[in-house]
């Protein structure tokens, strides 16, 4: 069963993601700041990290950056989930090897289903044109 | 010469019976008296008696007829004599004594004759000079009369009066007339007259010279034409015949002054006239009195009006040289003109962007009809330069002045047919006499200055005043001009020496020649140091700043577009907004720093993120929370149902919070806030916020409350210092990211009670110490990552403090901290 780490200084937010997440069939971990996330990913090795970007401390851009850097974790995918939504906003996460960009508010019933998504199109190598489609305008 | 040639076989006529009377009487006498000497013959008196009563009959008969007389009474006497008395002689021959006799007779006959003759010659010649001595002195007298009524005219009207009362008494005659010569010497026109029916002299108010007329004919051979009687008159006159006044004699004589024939004078009398030489000469030099009265009347009247035209022309000189503002002086010169010398004066220029011309100025007398004219001017369609039948745009065209003297009706009636406003206008108004004459400006023609007479006709004297004027007009205008073209220039110096904005000129060689205090601000390059070089040349960063800019056109400068771009200067890195417009002679751009309005762009942008951020963190809580709820697919323990439903409402209240926030921010600064003050004890309040933040605060952050000094009761809005109060808490707990003792310390005093909120966590450096309470403004986000916030919070609280009559300020170290400090007016 893939492993979903769920990054967000917002227990709320973490929450509502595990309740449904975990419905659907994934299993779940959450970490409330940049700086547990790597500690967890280091450790758990997720099959996917669904990462806020707005948190205190090191931010969701550094963790990726980190992630990115680091030979360990840098095949490990990371799809973004931020209040943040500009177009910038995208470019940048494209730029440091983001898989996707769910901007809140989402719908929690949609996001085991993206989850699965990425990771199938992944299995088919399709990650490049994953990240690619994070530049697309709108 | 007097002219009567035609009268000689009556004058004949005349004198015939006079000669028929005196030779009956001589003849009588030369023969009665020696017959009544023969007589005494028969009374037988010696020789001696009767030759000496013969003797005394010759002379008597000398006396009566002349020497034909006395001869005759010589053969008369000398028959009888010899036969009756002197009996010596024989009948048939002339003795001794009978010779002498006979020679004594016509001794006596010749000498008597001779004295006689001399004696009535003297006497005849003595009664002629007293005859002429007492006509002379009588002519003297009357022609004395008339020169000193001349003498105290004045004015040539006063000199007319003179000529046409003391003249015509001094003639003799019932009425007088006087015509002038017009200035082209072809006309004769009536300017006074007295005991004329009017009804006869309208048909020849003004009559040729070279017309068949006494007074023509008079002032053509310069000599006085005498016309005894109306029949005479209508015989040598006969245009005259039936039109003229019925009358009798008629005189007309010449009036020639110094430089010839000025006119003529026409006295005519009660009943027809003989005209001895010496009233022919009274009449003649009654004409030379006139002319040379009138003359010096006028010339008198000349020079009193080359006076006045020159204090016109001194005062106008005046007038136009005192203001530079043209307005009014055009006003009160046009005033001016309509005082002195017109009916109504305009000043009208030439618009040369349209090509229209402008009235400027209409002046008259009245001040209602100049308002009356004002309001026409108003609505009348302009003229313009090119229209070919206004006068006013002819003589702009051709920079020549207009003279008419009369002016045709045909012209009114096309102007009136052309423009029904005109039309409307000029049935109020005479035109007798226009003139219209050119400003000018060296060879340009600005303008017209419009002179019109309603009731005279403007002369040459006129004329050239007119020119004075409007060349002294045209003089002033162009001044006024340069001045206000020189003040505009001064001004536009003046603008751009102050306006905010650098402007910048660049020549054709893209030089600078003008570089303006707030261009030398912006890029921190003084003018001295950029003037007449290559602007990139000092300020390298000027290539990238003209780049981008699209140059427009001088002639739609509205179309240039600001470029806004980032530039590097010595006054430090600036955001620069650049237009620019090019025209013949080179380049000019307009530079603003817009770099405050960039910061502020870029914090509203990130306000705009931040709050769309801190709004869908919430949004996407409740949102997520109910979608969950909503599944049917799963089964959701009632505990963690209770917690979606938990975090539905305090994400709700959270978003709440936020939009309160923004719009709170709106109406503190629209004024719309009102803050109630009242005592409210700081201690509960700050009790009751404490444990409020406790619910919310991370672990690791401690909440404390300490009070010093008295009671700390303020006059406050308690409500909005609550508010203050909460933000402060939030903020010092936020950016306590790794916990740590926040604190709300109360100070009260006598006068002032302090609250201060202190944290220990990331500190505000001091360069943003102020900023921190600006809108939107939010620190360094490489120091404070992740920590999320409108930037209004601290913005609302100092607007709500200082409402309350208090201040909120900052105090803090990078790194050490912060401490909040709130002062308000103890209650």
């Amino acid at each position: 069963m893939p492993l979903v780490l769920l990054v967000d200084d917002e227990r709320a937010i973490r929450t509502i993601c595990r309740v449904n997440l975990e419905a659907d069939g994934l299993s779940v971990a959450e970490a409330k700041d940049g700086a547990e996330a790597l500690e967890e990913i280091r450790r758990k090795q997720p099959s996917l990290v669904l990462l806020d970007v707005m948190m205190p401390g090191i931010d969701g851009w550094g963790v990726a950056e980190q992630l990115a850097a680091d030979a360990e974790t840098r095949d490990i995918p990371v799809v973004f989930l931020s209040a943040r939504a500009s177009h910038e906003d995208r470019v940048h996460a494209m730029r440091l090897g983001a898989v996707g960009y769910i901007v809140k508010p989402f719908d929690p019933l949609e996001l085991a289903g993206t989850v699965r998504e990425v990771l199938e199109r992944i299995a088919r190598g399709e990650r490049e044109q994953l990240n690619r489609d994070l530049a697309e305008p709108g | 010469m007097i002219s009567d040639a035609a009268p000689r076989a009556k004058a004949r006529g005349a004198r015939w019976p006079r000669l028929t009377v005196r030779w009956a009487v001589a003849a009588a006498v030369a023969l009665g008296a020696p017959g009544l000497v023969t007589l005494l013959a028969f009374t037988s008196v010696r020789t001696v008696v009767p030759g000496l009563l013969y003797t005394v009959a010759i002379i008597l008969a000398t006396a009566a007829g002349g020497r034909i007389g006395g001869l005759a009474a010589v053969a008369a006497s000398a028959y009888p004599f010899f036969h009756f008395f002197a009996s010596r002689y024989d009948r048939n021959q002339i003795n001794g004594e009978g010779a002498t006799a006979l020679a004594v007779f016509v001794l006596a006959a010749v000498f008597g004759s001779e004295v006689l003759r001399r004696e009535r010659s003297a006497r005849e010649r003595a009664e002629r000079v007293v005859r002429e001595s007492a006509s002379a002195l009588d002519a003297a007298a009357r022609l004395q009369h008339v020169a000193d009524a001349l003498a105290t005219a004045r004015t040539p009207q006063e000199v007319l009066d003179a000529v046409l009362t003391e003249g015509v008494r001094a003639a003799e005659a019932r009425g007088g007339l006087i015509a002038t010569l017009s200035e082209d010497g072809q006309w004769l026109e009536v300017v006074a007259s007295r005991g004329y029916d009017m009804q006869y002299i309208e048909p020849f108010r003004r009559f040729p010279v070279s017309g068949n007329f006494p007074l023509s004919e008079a002032v053509r051979t310069r000599e006085g034409v005498f016309v005894r009687s109306e029949a005479e008159r209508d015989e040598r006159y006969p245009e005259l015949a039936g039109r003229s006044q019925p009358g009798h004699g008629l005189v007309c004589v010449p009036l020639v002054g110094e430089r010839g024939a000025i006119g003529g004078l026409v006295f005519s009398f009660p009943t027809d006239q003989e005209f001895p030489p010496e009233r022919r000469a009274l009449k003649v030099a009654l004409g030379r009195q006139a002319a040379i009265a009138l003359e010096r009347a006028w010339f008198s009247a000349a020079e009193q009006a080359l006076r006045d035209r020159l204090s016109f022309l001194d005062e106008a000189t005046a007038l136009l040289t005192s203001s530079l503002d043209l307005q009014r002086t055009l006003e009160s010169l046009a005033s001016l003109a309509v005082e002195r010398l017109a009916d109504w004066c305009a000043i009208d220029v030439l618009v040369e962007e349209t090509g229209e011309i402008e009235g400027l100025v209409v002046a008259h007398p009245d001040p209602e009809r100049k308002k009356w004219a004002e309001e026409v001017r108003a609505r009348t369609r302009p003229t313009r330069i090119d229209d070919d039948f206004d006068l006013t745009a002819r003589v702009m065209r051709t920079g020549e002045p207009e003279f008419l003297r009369q002016v045709p009706h045909e012209l009114i009636d096309e102007a009136a047919r052309r423009d029904p406003e005109a039309a409307a206008a000029l049935e109020h108004i005479s035109i007798r006499s226009a003139i219209m004459l050119p400003l000018r400006a060296g060879e340009r023609t600005f303008g017209a200055l419009t002179l019109i007479a309603e009731h005279r006709e403007f002369d040459n004297a006129d004329f050239a005043l007119g020119q004075q004027l409007s060349a002294r007009a045209a003089i002033a205008v162009e001044n006024a001009r340069l001045y206000r073209e020189a003040e505009r220039r001064a001004e536009a110096a003046l603008a751009l020496a102050y306006v905010g904005d650098g402007v910048v000129l660049l020549d054709e060689d893209g030089r600078v020649r003008f570089w303006n205090s707030a261009a030398a601000a912006i890029t921190g390059v003084r003018e001295s140091d950029v003037t007449g070089r290559v602007p990139v040349e000092v300020l390298p960063a000027w290539e990238e700043l003209t780049r981008l800019a699209e140059l427009a056109d001088a002639e739609t400068p509205e179309r240039a577009r600001p470029v806004t771009v980032p530039i590097e200067t010595a006054a430090g890195d600036r955001w620069v907004a650049v237009t620019g417009v090019a025209f013949d002679e080179g380049v000019v751009y307009a530079l603003r720093d817009v770099s405050d309005e960039q910061a502020f762009e870029r914090a509203r942008s990130d306000f705009v993120a931040t709050a769309s951020h801190e709004l869908r963190t919430p949004l996407a809580a409740v949102y997520g929370a109910a979608r969950t709820l909503r599944r049917t697919d799963i089964e959701i323990p009632a505990e963690q149902r209770d917690r979606f439903l938990e975090i539905i409402v305090s994400e709700t209240e959270r978003l709440t919070a936020i939009v309160s926030q923004i719009l709170l921010a709106g109406q503190l600064e629209e004024g719309c806030v009102d803050v109630s003050t009242s005592a409210t004890d700081l201690r509960p309040l700050a009790e009751s916020a404490l444990d409020s933040a406790r619910l919310r605060a991370p672990e690791g952050v401690e909440l404390r409350l300490e009070q010093n000094g008295g009671r700390a009761v303020a006059l406050a809005d308690e409500d909005k210092l609550r508010q203050v109060l909460v933000n402060l808490l939030d903020n010092a707990i936020k950016y306590s990211p790794d916990g740590g003792d926040v604190s709300v310390e109360l100070t009260g005093g006598a006068g002032r009670v302090r609250l201060t909120v202190r944290d220990g966590g990331l500190g505000i450096p001091r360069g943003e110490q102020e900023r921190i309470f600006e809108k939107f403004y939010r620190l360094d986000p490489a120091l404070t990552r992740g920590v999320g916030g409108s930037g209004l919070g601290l913005f609302i609280s100092r607007e709500l403090v200082s409402r309350m009559g208090g201040s909120l300020t900052v105090r803090s170290e990078p790194g050490e901290g912060a401490a909040f400090v709130v002062d308000l007016p103890a209650a």
